[in-house]
Formats: structure tokens, sequence, C-alpha cells
């Protein structure tokens, strides 16, 4: 019977996911009780700051620039026709902003930052480094897992203000070259249109994007079978769960600060 | 059969072979001896084309194919059999998918490929499990899985690397024998890499021995314990002092 | 022994490497490239041994794995561009009734198949490069050649083409899905009349032309640049998962770049008139 076979494939796929969600939920749970007291190691948190970033910074710089000029060049359509170059900045800049930016650099971070750290977890756990720092009794929420969390969502936080910049530079640029519309323009269309809400509303969702990537890229590191093949599967399942989970925590954001 | 003339490899700026001269005649058993990382698997993928020289010649039958490209050197692949160290088995078929690969690629027919495959099964005491995935053969199995796809095409020139390693000593022989009875047969040449020198020569007649990517000794396997060279004494016996360096 | 090389000479050498490195990257990209299209005219030209329903598989297999995850996603993103979209719309102009004709617009010839390929870029170009990484640092590919077989005639040639197909595929069911949402997002949060939403007037045929050119050359770059990563792997398991991180920022940044030529190659030629 296909019906039933269908049934049984989607049976399968639906507990499949409820045990990750839930594996993800109990790892969330364990990194906040590492987090109480706030008992921390400093140097492991810096030193996974500094690698994340060096790793990341050149491109998600390169994407948000032609994320704000992809917005710009979008626009163009409407701004030549209707010769408003004045709204040019304000349409690039409020997408940028709110979604495209945080959207863009929060997939390009999953990507670059979130499937190294699966991979690297992944690595660590099949050539059973984590059963070793079991048996030194050091727990690896609190040694390896706490400090890359942190580290992911703070870094992404900062990408994305960062990213921002950059898009909006990106998007005066191109004006300039695809519409012949003047810096100052642009600058002006930016600031009279764009309010510090627009900005905000990004960076709470690259807070939320970064904890999400953070939480599944551990946790589908941890969670590896199976040598080489089982690495590769499981950067694959994360980098996947980290866009749905980017995608359904945009939507909520979005309707929950409207 | 097949030849190399003062070869040398680099690869990602390190040394890997340099000046490598040897003669593989046609119907010989070579051994291939030396401690790990010596280059030994990076000697016999020269030999099947798969790591280019960087500099030096390779010779199969009196052809030089020093920079062939991939296309022109398959129909010369078509003449050699490998069995790779870490078995490569094709995890994407199961293991008679495996071991008919190779005709299947010449376009033989399923049914003509069938027995063939079944033969050689049989041959390497794997019949009864055509239908596994490699995932589902224990170290041993994969070995002779390996050997039976790198031998089912009747090829010339056999290159087998590290036959029996990671296998206790009853399978060991049982290799052994196998290789024995498949060359008396067939005929074909044959390569052979181990680090367990005792089962070795009990299958070939010569031996090289590889040392931090050079030929440091090349003779008979018979003399091999009274070799002139100190450093293949020692990895022979097995003694602790020497001029040998891990 | 020769003498240390002085400072400026080391200081060019250090400059220089991830130069070279990355040129020779380059290099051996469009060596993919180039030898992918050999390996089509060689497999499906005159006397070519054509793989079998290889094609097919791999079709079924990026749809099996990538149906729910473009749909979810893309469903879900535009219900927020039009939310977002709608909000700016009425403090701007107070006008709603045009959101629609510019959504259609958008939607078919930029977001429709840019964000289908982002998300096709997570799943398949990561897929492609796990698969084609593991069977290279497990020698599987060496295994292949020493049978004449051409890793990339047998492995990428069929991902190439199934891609390409699927992301054409995938790219017009989450285009439709990203309306729809959108379409029900106007009506139910901001009142907008769906008889005036879903209204295809705006749409012409170079909007669609677009739209699928963006669409086969996401589908063609994807397996390329995922494939290149993977035939790079090294080592084991972390050659692997290095292989597979590269290929999804690889194939994510080779989309938007390639969008952003192809809009501004477009709009240079359309004009306001796009
Ligand atoms: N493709 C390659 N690129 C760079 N180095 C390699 C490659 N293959 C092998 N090596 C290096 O060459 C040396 C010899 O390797 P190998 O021939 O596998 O040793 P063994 O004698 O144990 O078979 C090792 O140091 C290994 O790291
Ligand atoms: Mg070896």
């Amino acid at each position: 019977m296909i019906g039933e076979r269908t049934l049984t494939l989607l049976g399968a796929r639906a507990i499949a996911v409820t045990r990750e969600v839930g594996g993800i939920a109990l790892m969330t749970g364990q990194v906040l009780r590492a987090l109480l007291p706030p008992r921390l190691d400093g140097r492991e948190l810096v030193r996974n700051l500094h690698r994340m970033g060096n790793r990341s910074l050149p491109i998600v710089a390169l994407t948000a620039f032609f994320a704000g000029g992809l917005m710009v060049v979008q626009s163009a359509p409407f701004v030549k026709r209707l010769g408003a170059t004045s709204l040019a900045g304000w349409a690039a800049g409020y997408a940028v902003l709110r979604e495209i930016g945080p959207i863009l650099i929060g997939l390009m971070f999953s990507g670059r930052v979130g499937a190294n750290n699966t991979a690297e977890l992944g690595t660590m756990t099949v050539t059973e480094q984590l059963d070793g720092l079991r048996a030194l009794a050091i727990d690896p929420i609190r040694y390896l897992i706490v400090p890359r969390v942190l580290a992911m969502l703070i870094m992404l936080t900062a990408l994305t203000i960062i990213g921002d910049l950059v898009a909006l530079v990106g998007a005066a640029v191109v004006a300039y070259l695809v519409l012949d519309i003047d810096w100052r323009t642009m600058y002006f269309s930016f600031a009279d249109n764009l309010t510090p809400h627009d900005f905000f509303h990004g960076v709470y969702k690259s807070v939320a994007f970064g904890a999400a990537i953070a939480l599944t890229s551990c946790y589908f590191g941890v969670t590896v079978k199976g040598g080489a093949v089982g690495v590769g599967r499981a950067v694959n399942a994360a980098v996947v769960a980290a866009a749905v989970s980017i995608m359904l925590l945009d939507f909520f954001i979005t309707y929950a600060t409207a | 059969m097949i030849e190399l003339r003062d070869v040398g490899v680099e690869l990602g700026g390190a040394t890997l072979l340099r000046g490598v001269s040897l003669a593989v005649p046609a119907g010989a058993r070579l051994g291939v001896i030396g401690p790990a990382a010596a280059g030994k698997s990076v000697l016999v993928k020269v030999m099947a084309g798969l790591i280019p020289p960087t500099t030096g010649r390779l010779i199969i039958d009196g052809t030089d194919v020093t920079g062939w490209s991939e296309e022109k050197l398959a129909p010369v692949r078509a003449r050699i059999g490998m069995l790779f160290q870490n078995y490569a088995l094709y995890d994407f078929l199961d293991v008679a998918g495996n071991v008919g690969f190779p005709l299947a690629q010449r376009g033989l027919a399923a049914d003509a490929l069938g027995p063939r495959v079944l033969e050689r099964l049989r041959a390497v005491g794997l019949a009864g499990s055509e239908f596994k995935q490699p995932s589902q053969l224990s170290g041993g199995m994969k070995k002779r899985a390996g050997i039976a796809r790198a031998t089912i095409a009747a090829p010339e020139l056999v290159l087998y690397d590290e036959p029996t390693a990671g296998l206790d000593p009853v399978t060991t022989s049982k290799v052994y024998d196998l290789l024995r009875a498949d060359h008396d047969a067939s005929g074909a040449t044959a390569v052979a890499v181990s680090s367990d020198v005792a089962g070795l020569v009990t299958f070939v007649t010569d031996v090289v021995f590889v040392y931090r990517g050079q030929l440091a000794y090349q003779g008979p396997a018979a003399t091999l314990a009274d070799a002139p060279d100190p450093l293949v004494r020692q990895f022979v016996s097995g003694a602790l002092d020497g001029p040998l360096e891990a | 022994m020769s003498a240390a090389p002085s400072l400026p000479v080391r200081a060019l050498a250090a400059l220089g490497r991830p130069v070279v490195a990355a040129a020779r990257a380059t290099l051996e990209l469009w060596g993919v490239l180039i030898g992918t299209l050999a390996g089509i005219i060689r497999s499906y030209g005159k006397g070519g041994r054509r793989p079998r329903g290889a094609v097919l598989a791999q079709m079924y297999a990026i749809g099996n794995r990538s149906l729910v995850f473009v749909a979810v996603t893309l469903g879900f993103i535009g219900m927020v561009m039009m939310y977002q979209a709608c909000l700016q719309f009425s403090r701007a102009i107070g006008d709603l009734s045009q959101v629609g004709l510019q959504f259609l617009r958008l939607v078919v010839s930029d977001f429709g198949p840019t964000l289908t390929a982002m998300m096709l870029a997570t799943r398949v170009g990561a897929g492609i490069a796990a698969e084609i990484g593991s069977m290279k640092v497990t020698e599987q590919l060496d295994a292949l050649r020493m049978s004449g077989v051409l890793p990339i005639d047998y492995l990428l040639v069929p991902r190439f083409l199934a891609s390409i197909v699927m992301t054409v595929a995938l790219t017009i069911l989450g285009a439709a899905i990203m309306y729809g949402a959108g379409g029900l997002t106007a009506w139910l949060s901001f009142g907008v009349n769906p008889r005036t939403f879903f209204d295809p007037a705006m749409v012409q045929p170079r909007h669609l032309a677009l739209g699928l050119i963006k669409a086969v050359t996401y589908g063609a770059a994807i397996p390329i640049v995922s494939g290149f990563c993977g035939l790079r792997a090294r080592g084991s398991s972390e050659g692997v998962g290095w292989a597979t991180t590269a290929a999804v920022v690889g194939s994510s940044f080779a989309v938007i770049a390639l969008d952003f030529a192809l809009s501004v190659g477009a709009l240079w030629l359309f004009g306001g008139d796009l």
C-alpha cells in the first residue's frame, strides 16, 4: 500500500524531528543551568570569539555589501520610473536593516561558523574525545558547549551591526554606480526615513538567530554517529535546522514586535 | 610489466618520494615493506597512475605513460587491479555491486556478470554476503571484498596495499593462501605492500624496502633477514636499537 | 645551505601565498565546471555511456530532501516580507492596492529563485560536498578511476543535471508558496482584498525569463561549487566537515553574487521598464 508506506515514512520523519527538537531543548536547558551561577571560562570564550570572528567577518562583510546593493537594484525600476531618487535609500535601508541583513548574515554565519562548529564537535565525538573529557570529570557542556554558544550569540549580533553598516555603504555605492544617485541623496534618504526602531528590530533578530544557530550546531555536533560520513551528514542537518529556525524565529519576532 | 625511472613525488610542499627506480617484470611478485608513512602507499598509487610523478617516468609494458590524461590512462588501468589500504568499497553499492563494478563499467551484461561475481566471492570466501552493505562487513571481510573487486577483471598486474593489516593471524594466512592460489592460476604480476614481513615472504619473490620516500634496499625475499643493509635487518628482526628512526 | 631570504622577499612571499592559493582554487573551480560540461558531452554525446537512471535518482533525492524545507522556509519568509512591506506602504503611501502587483514582480524576478536557491545551497550543496568529500577521503574516487570511470562524469554530471531541473521546479513551487503566503498575510493582517492582491497584470514575459535564467544559473552553480569543495577534501572526518562547510558558504555566496550580476544585467537591459 502506497498510502500506508507514505504514512509510515511521514510518521518516522515526524518522530525524528520531534526527537531532535527535544534534544535541542534539553541542551538549551543544560546550557542555561551551566550558566547559573554564571561561572564560565573567560579565556575559552575570548578564544572562540576571536576564532569565529576571524573566520566569518570577510564573508559576512562581502555578503552584506552585496545585499545592500541588491536591494537598491531591486528598487531601481521603481525609482527610475517615478524619478523618486530620494526613495532608493529608504526602500533599501528598510529591507536591509529589518530582514535581508539579519537573514543573509545569519545564513552565512550558520554556514561558516555553525557548520564548522558541528564538524569540529562531530570529529571530537567520533574520535571519542568527548568521552575522554568525561573520564577526566570535565563537563563537556560547561567546558565545550557554553563558551561556543555564548561566543556565537555575541559574535552574530556584532557581525549584524557591522554588516548593517557595510550594507548601507554597499547600497550607496551601487546607487551611485547603477542609478547615478550621489551619496548625499542616499545619506539623507537613509537619515530621514530610517528609525532606530528599524535598526533594533534587526538586532533583536540577530540575537535570536545566534542562539538558534549555536544550539542546533552544537546539538548535531555532539550527536554524530559513524565516522567521516556521519560528520558530513551532521553538518548538513545542522545547517538545515539552523535555516528553518531562522525563518521561523524571523516570523515570530516580526509579529511579536509589531 | 611496470617500471619506474628515477621517480620523485612532491605533494602539498612535501617530498613523498625521491629517486625511486624500480622494474617489475611480467609475472613477478614484488613485496614492498617499510615503516609507517614511509611512502609505500604513494609508491603503489604512482604505479596505478593515480598520483602523477613530479619527476621521472612511469613505464607500463614498454609504453611511457607519464603525464597521460585520465581518459588516455583508462585502457591502461583496465589491465591493473588494485586493493586499497582502507578498502575503498563503494558505500552506495552492496558487496556484489562492488565486486562486479569493474566489469559492469566495461558494459558486461548483468546475466554474464552474476556468475563471475559469484565465482569470485566464493574464491575469497564471501559467498552468501552478496547483498550486504560494506558497512555491515568486518575488516577482514572488507579486505576480501576489495581483493575480489581488484581481481575480477583478470588484470595483468594487481597492486595490493596492505592486504593483511589489522587481520588476525589465521585470516592473514588465509589471505596469503588466496593470493598465492590466484597468482599461480593467473600468472599475473603482483605488487604487495605489507608491514607483516613473515607473511609477505610466503607470497613474494622479491622485496623493496621504502624508507623516508626512498628505496633503501631491493633484493630477493629469501635472503631478506641477511640483507647487507642494517636498516632492513633491524626492520625485519624488530630490534629496538639500530639506525631506524620512527 | 642558502642564506635566509631577506625581509621584503619574505613579506612578498607571505602576501603572495594566499593570492596564489586563491588563483589556483579559482582555476580548479573552472576546471570542475569545464570537466562537468565535457562530461555531459562524453556521457550523452554520440557513443557515450549515459548512466542509466542516475539523473532521476538524484532528482528524487533532491526533491525528497528539499521539498518540505523549501516550502516551509519560503512560506514563512513570504509572510514576513509581506507584513513588513504592508507596514511600510501604509505608513508612507496609505494605499495597499499596489502591494500585490509589486510583490508578484519581485517574487517572480528575484525573491522566488534567489531564496529557493539559498535554501538549496544549504541543503543540496552541503549534501553533495559531504557525499563526494567522504568518497574522496575514503579513496572511493581513486577506486572509480581504477575502473576507468571519471569521478566527475559518474558523480557530478547526474547531480548537475538533476540540480538544474529541480532548482527550476522547486523555484516554481517556492515562488507560488511565497506569493500565496504573502497574499494571505496582506488579507488577514491588513485587510487587502485577495482579488486586488492576486492580480498578475504587472508580470511581463521578461520577468518570467529573468526568474527562469536565475533559477537555471543557481541550479548549475550549486553542484559545481559544492562538487569542487568535495573533490578538494583531504584527511578524514575533519576534511569532510571542512568541505561541507565550504560548500554551504561558497554556494550561498555564489547565489548572492550571481543574483547581483544578473539583476544588474537585467536593469541595464530594460532600465525603468523592468
Ligand atoms: N595526497 C597526499 N598529499 C600530501 N601528503 C600525502 C598524501 N598522501 C600521503 N601523504 C603523506 O606521504 C607520507 C607517506 O604516506 P603513505 O605512502 O600513505 O605511507 P605508508 O608508507 O604508511 O603507506 C605520509 O607522511 C603522508 O602524510
Ligand atoms: Mg599505506
